[in-house]
């Protein structure tokens, strides 16, 4: 009985947390495994390709559509894991079953939250960072590098991958997650002023997308990369601000239910 | 007995015997078709009218030559993912699900079956070619003079992609292996393929190798019935899309005449 006593003390504190944290993150990655070279591939050929291919659309290439789409593809290959890998993965553990055994690991739910989004960003960051390269070996761009970019990132990383867990785990359905998260790349990769100014879209879509997480992602991370080019850059951290508080809540609310 | 046994062996040879059994390979790719002919619409809407309208948003403000241009490569961008993408997964579903070889054990010529496919997949593809034309016309505000040709085009297009997608659901074994060569075909035709914009934007070397593979000349073909001075020697095109569509018949034709 007296030997009972240590377990339950170390089941507590930020320790345990930490430790916690450190294994989920191992999880992930372990459990990834397999489709891990094939999504980075897949981010880097499609954030360079972005770059590469909008030389093909014009002929001569605009100095400003270069700049929006070589600062829009980090944003793409930033949130596309978190918003759209992401659901697709939970649905399929919830297809197969296995749900409800990874919530029954004994570590804090927060712990297993926060280590997808640190892999997110491992996965991520490649991408971000071949495109990058790629643009800048491409075009002749005019990029002023303000420490402004990191709060950016993790902003848009955070609220990105929250989004898209919030709605993977208050979904029940696993067909209807799939066929969200397939819209959902058709829409940001070419409803959404992401790769391109606002201003080529449509009125309403563009009032509508000042209301949407996407656009202001967009505007951070480019407001830290440029200058000039970006306006009301506070306005859009308050509202990804907003939808990063959101999506937190929803995430806690759905996380701490139990079945 | 032996009369039974000798009229069912005279039975199934002949013209007749084939076409009953096209006609009812064509009933029952028909009726199969219901569970996805809702995704092949959407399909068709999204990367036709759809892939028009974001190339627009990427361009900002277009030229009427340059919208003229856009909106006749939608037709093309509509018919290509049907037959080299919808038509190679669902044989790899077959593959997958393990109804592949019951396809095959049905009491029909197999050049029927083949054939069915062409006929569905090329016909399905016409209303999402209207459709898609139209959303494109009437978004860049076009007046298009659409001629006779067409026809041709767009059954020759469809056809042709058909094939390319049959050949290739049935020659690489691995239904895994097909669905990663269709979602690179999709990936290849969006980004770096001249349907939408004009090839003189492509770099030599792409340029070189868009003249043979036959993307180019589908949008070539449609886009020359649907406009006048923007394509020259349309009857070139007519001939690679001819050589594309037979040669994939032939691997076809080896791949279905394996026995296991």
């Amino acid at each position: 009985m007296i030997a009972l006593t240590p377990p339950t003390r170390l089941r507590s504190g930020s320790g345990y947390w930490w430790h916690s944290y450190r294994m989920m993150v191992r999880w992930e990655l372990t459990g990834l495994r397999l489709v891990l070279p094939v999504t980075v591939m897949v981010q880097i050929l499609t954030g360079a390709g972005f770059v590469l291919a909008l030389g093909l659309f014009f002929g001569q290439v605009p100095p400003r559509a270069a700049l929006f789409v070589s600062t829009g593809v980090l944003v793409l290959t930033l949130v596309t894991i978190g918003l759209v890998l992401g659901p697709q993965l939970v649905a399929q553990q919830k297809a197969e079953q296995t749900y409800d055994f990874l919530w029954s690991l004994p570590v804090p739910r927060t712990t297993a939250a926060l280590a997808w989004v640190t892999t997110n960003f491992i996965l991520g960051l490649p991408g971000m960072l071949v495109a990058l390269g790629v643009a800048l070996l491409r075009y002749d761009l005019d990029l002023h590098v303000s420490p402004a970019v990191v709060p950016a990132v993790l902003l848009t990383l955070l609220t990105g991958t929250m989004i898209g867990y919030a709605l993977a785990h208050a979904l029940g359905n696993p067909m209807l997650i799939a066929a969200i998260t397939q819209l959902t790349i058709f829409v940001i990769l070419g409803f959404s002023p992401i790769n391109f100014p606002a201003d080529q879209l449509p009125g309403w879509l563009a009032a509508l997308h000042r209301w949407l997480p996407l656009a202001p992602m967009a505007d951070t991370v480019r407001a830290g990369l440029t200058v000039g080019v970006v306006e009301g850059v506070a306005r859009s951290y308050l509202v990804l601000g907003a939808w990063a508080a959101a999506s937190v809540a929803v995430t806690a609310a759905v996380l701490r239910r139990r079945g | 007995m032996t009369a039974v046994a000798l009229a069912s062996t005279t039975l199934r040879r002949g013209a007749g015997y084939w076409l009953a059994g096209y006609r009812a390979m064509l009933r029952f790719d028909l009726a199969s078709s219901r569970s996805w002919l809702v995704t092949f619409v959407l399909v068709q809407m999204l990367m036709g009218a759809g892939m028009a309208i974001i190339y627009g948003f990427y361009l900002g403000d277009l030229p009427p030559a340059a919208a003229t241009f856009l909106a006749t490569g939608a037709p093309t961008l509509a018919v290509m993912p049907l037959g080299m993408a919808l038509l190679p997964s669902l044989i790899a579903s077959r593959k997958i699900e393990q109804t592949y070889d019951f396809m095959w054990s049905l009491p029909v010529p197999r050049t029927a079956t083949a054939a069915s496919s062409f006929t569905l997949f090329t016909l399905l593809a016409i209303p999402g070619v209207a459709v898609s034309l139209a959303v494109a016309g009437w978004r860049y505000d076009l007046d298009l003079r659409v001629s006779l040709w067409i026809v041709p085009a767009v059954l020759l297009a469809s056809l042709m992609s058909a094939s390319v997608g049959f050949g290739i659901g049935h020659a690489v074994p691995d239904p895994g292996v097909i669905n990663v060569i269709t979602n690179l075909l999709i990936f290849v035709v969006l980004m770096f393929s001249p349907i939408a914009f004009p090839i003189g934007n492509f770099p030599g070397w792409l340029a070189a190798l868009h003249r043979v593979l036959p993307f180019w000349h589908m949008a070539n073909v449609i886009r020359a019935a649907l406009t006048e001075g923007l394509v020259e020697s349309a009857w070139r095109s007519y001939l690679v899309l001819g050589a594309w569509t037979v040669g994939t018949w032939l691997l076809a034709a080896w791949a279905i005449r394996r026995r296991r």
